[in-house]
This record gives C-alpha cells, structure tokens and sequence, in this order.
C-alpha cells in the first residue's frame, strides 16, 4: 500500500517539517501580502465598485484571494524543495532508498498541498472579521481547494525536478503562476471583460478554481461550478502525471 | 566460501548521451563479507558502476543482484541491503543531526523504537552525542563527514558502499574511520570501497578490482596481484595496470 507505506509517510512529515520550520519564510509574508490585497483592494477600490452580483465587493474578492494564495503556495512549496534536495543533492538519498518514484512524486506533491490549504484557510480566516464570511458550501469548498492544491503541488513537483537552474523556479512563478493567478477572475467577474478577454480567461485554469471556490463560498460564479470540479480533477490528475514522469525521468536525478 | 554473493553485476553496460562510455560490460562478483576495493583513476567509472547499483544511474543492458535480489525489478529489498556514504556530502540542510539519522531510518521503513534506539548508538559511536539538536549545514567538513557514515549504518545494511570516505577528513579521522570500518567488516558487513588513496586500499582490502575505461582491467587479492605484476606493492601494480592501459 502506498500511503500506508513507513518510507512515504517519513518523506511526508519531512516535507511538513521543512515548510513549518521556516514559517517565517513559508506561511507568513504571502499571508500578509494577501492582506494587502484585501486592504488595498478592498478597501480603497471597494469604496467604488460596492457590489458584484449583489455581494460587498471586499466579501466578493475573498474567496478568489484564499485561493490565490494557496495556489502559489502550494506550487513555491513543492518546486523550492525538490529544487533545492537536488541542488545539494540531498535527493540521491530518497532516490536510493526503497522508495518507488511514484512514491516521492506524490510526498512531495501532498506536502505542497497541506501548505497551499493552510495558507488558503489563513487568509479566509483573517479576512472573515471583515466581511462576516458564511461559507454556503463548506465540504465543496474544501475538496475544491485540496484539488486545486494538488493540482499546482504537482505543478510546483514537476518544475523543481525539471529545472536545473534557479531561474526556471522563479520563471514558474513570476511568470506563469502569478499573472494567471491575476488575470484568474480574483478580483473581478469575467463578465465584465470584453468577449475576446472573456474568452482567454477560459484557458486559464486558475479561473477555473477560484470561480468554483466563489461558488462554494457566497453561491455566485461565472460558470456551472460542478463541471469545474471535473476539470479541476482532471488537471490535477494530469499534473500529478508530470510530477512522477520528472521525478523518474528529470535531468540530474536519475542519469 | 559458498552461498549467494553480496553483489552480483553482470555485463553491465552504460553510454552517457554524451557519446561517452562509462560502462563496457562490466561484470563483478563480491563474496559476502568482503573487504573489496575498487581503484581506478578519474573517469574509469567507479561512480558510474556504485550508481548503478544503487540505481541512481540507469544502464543500458546488463543486471544487478544484491544477495539474490535483482535491484531493478525486486528494489525495495535490494535497496534495503544497501548502505551508501557518498563522496560528496548530502545531508538535508532542515534536518538536525538526530532528525538525519531518525527520518533516514523512516525512509528505510525501520520502526520508530528501533530507529531512536540505533540513534543512540550512533550518535555515541561517532561522538556526535552532543550535537544531535544541532542543524547538519552548521557542522564542520569532519563532522558531517561522520554524521554521513552513521547514516549510512543507520538501517542496518548488509552491504557498504564506501565512495572515497576519507576524502577532505583528518588524519585522526581518517585512522579512526579506518578502526570502525575494519570492526563493522569484521561483525560480517560486506564493504565495497572506492578510493585514491592506494595504502588506504592496501591497508583495508582484502580484494581489490582495477577498473579503467568502464572495464575491470585486473582483480584479486592483494598478495595474488603483487604477484601476478611482479609488485612491490599495490601502487605498482596499479601504475603498471592503468600505466600500461594509458600507453595503449
């Protein structure tokens, strides 16, 4: 059994050890950094924009912000620490253990995902005084934020064990994650975009969580949130795909 | 002596994508319980061949048998029969010197109360006792170097892998290592040892194997190899193997 396994479980409570021992790096700035965005965007904006389909626009942008949040979360997570274990080569020791590679893909990607939750539910827990936040569906929005989690854990995984300089992790999230965690409907609704942008925003599959983590929190979104949840599983399925093919075939691992 | 060998490779062949061949058909057979040295000089493919075994490398034909065990297809039980001190220090840098010795032991599947129990005897046994609370990367070179050998011993192998161990260590360290290695060897542990140090070779081994340009160019006991290059000693019959391999 996989999960059950004594070997996997060590490499999952080492992934847990390493973002909770630097939490001062690893859960407290971007937690601020989301509170800015609620103060600035929130508060200074939300003086002009009120409400969007009938919700205070600071209760509107909430979920969206949790979710970024865990988004780039959970894949820095993943991608720093299977970069950095091959860096200093630290990895050899998993990848000579009696460890399959889909075992260590999958540690490494549920690691990033416990972080990616925390950070999410920190920023819905600070910014709940502010609005007086009712969650309407809470199971749907935990299984949507443990997917989506996964989904960039697996991202983060596959990227660390490709890369082979610092570079392309911060290209991963400079880059990639955060424009399309900007661009992903956060702090507006797609229905506002002109069609062309509205349509781009589709192909975004960060849009596609945070609108999905709308639903399940105030019961509004752009789209049919239960079809969502069938993209969001498939990406993550596909994801975690990535992050084992990486793990067994990424150059300096295995040669 | 019979019964299945520590380590059986057979032709075992590896061509890096840079067109270079690390590998070519290699086969080697260490009984259990030996003391076997591998020389060879820089780029003969020492590293290559210990990789393999391990599986940090992936040959392009050939098998690899731990105690019976192939380490390809059956690799759970091979990797848990082997034990590695790399040349090059890799201790994960979050980690405590206990934590490196207790989440190594997890990685192996070793329970918790036998893992904290070998902790002990470790710590005690490299003197790394008092600086079990303390971060692996605020270490010196010499105590890293021993922190990367207790963990090597820490699930227990029945084979050692030895890459260059004395490599950047003491001449104390160096003598002491050499006590415990020869001990563990001693208590039944079969150890594979690669180094430049060729009285390091001659002061251990009971067998050495030359190997250069991905082949074992000449194996045996150290007496039957003096004898057979009409030697002094193992360095010249090492410069007269690898020599005469050069000058090709």
């Amino acid at each position: 059994m996989i999960l059950a396994d004594r070997p996997f479980r060590t490499l999952l409570s080492r992934e847990i050890l390493r973002f909770t021992r630097i939490w001062v790096q690893t859960l407290i700035p971007s937690l601020l950094t989301s509170l800015l965005y609620l103060l600035v965007f929130g508060l200074a904006l939300g003086g002009r924009i009120k409400q969007i389909e009938g919700i205070p626009y600071l209760e509107y942008i909430l979920p969206g912000v949790a979710l970024m949040n865990l988004v780039t979360g959970s894949q820095m997570n993943s991608s720093w620490s299977v970069f950095d274990a091959k860096r200093e080569r630290y990895i050899d020791e998993l990848l000579i253990a009696p460890m399959s590679d889909l075992q260590i893909a999958l540690a490494y990607s549920l690691g990033g995902t416990l972080r990616g939750v925390i950070m999410g539910a920190g920023v819905l827990l600070v910014g709940a005084p502010f609005v007086g936040l009712n969650i309407a569906h809470p199971a749907l929005l935990l299984l949507m934020g443990v997917l989506s989690a996964f989904t960039f854990s697996a991202l983060g995984t596959t990227v660390g064990a490709l890369a082979t300089r610092i570079e392309h992790i911060s290209f991963l999230t400079s880059v990639v994650i955060q424009p399309l965690a900007f661009l992903g409907g956060v702090f507006y609704s797609v229905e506002m975009l002109p069609e062309p942008l509205r349509i781009a925003t589709l192909f975004n599959p960060i849009f596609h969580t945070v609108d999905a983590a709308r639903y399940a929190t105030l019961e509004v979104s752009d789209l049919n949130p239960y079809p969502t949840i069938a993209v969001v599983f498939l990406l993550a399925v596909l994801a975690f795909c990535g992050a084992w093919w990486a793990i067994s075939r990424g150059p300096n691992l295995r040669y | 002596m019979n019964g299945t060998p520590a380590l059986k490779v057979e032709k075992l062949k590896k061509m890096y994508s840079t067109g270079v061949l690390a590998l070519d058909g290699i086969s080697l057979e260490v009984e259990a319980g030996r003391f076997f040295g591998l020389l060879g000089p820089n780029g003969a493919g020492k590293t290559t061949l210990i990789n393999s075994i391990v599986s940090l490398a992936r040959p392009d034909s050939g098998s690899v048998e731990v105690f019976g065990r192939d380490a390809y297809r059956q690799f759970r039980e091979a990797r848990r029969m082997i034990g590695v001190s790399p040349q090059e220090i890799n201790l994960d840098k979050f980690l405590t010197v206990e934590e490196t010795m207790l989440f190594h032991a997890g990685y192996y599947g070793v329970p918790k109360d036998k893992a904290k129990e070998r902790t002990e005897e470790l710590l005690e046994r490299f003197a790394l006792t008092d600086k079990r609370k303390q971060r692996v990367n605020t270490l010196s070179g010499g105590m890293k170097r021993r922190v990367l050998f207790a963990r090597a011993l820490m699930h227990d192998p029945k084979v050692l892998f030895l890459d260059e161990p004395t490599a950047g260590v003491d001449v104390e360290l160096r003598y002491k290592l050499w006590g415990y290695i020869r001990e563990l060897n001693r208590g039944g542990l079969t150890i594979l040892l690669t180094t430049h140090y060729l009285e390091e070779a001659e002061a251990l081994c009971e067998e050495i194997a030359l190997i250069n340009g991905g082949r074992i160019v000449a194996q045996g006991t150290i007496e039957e190899l003096k004898w057979t290059y009409a030697a002094a000693s193992i360095e010249e019959v090492y410069l007269k193997v690898v020599g005469r391999d050069i000058s090709r």
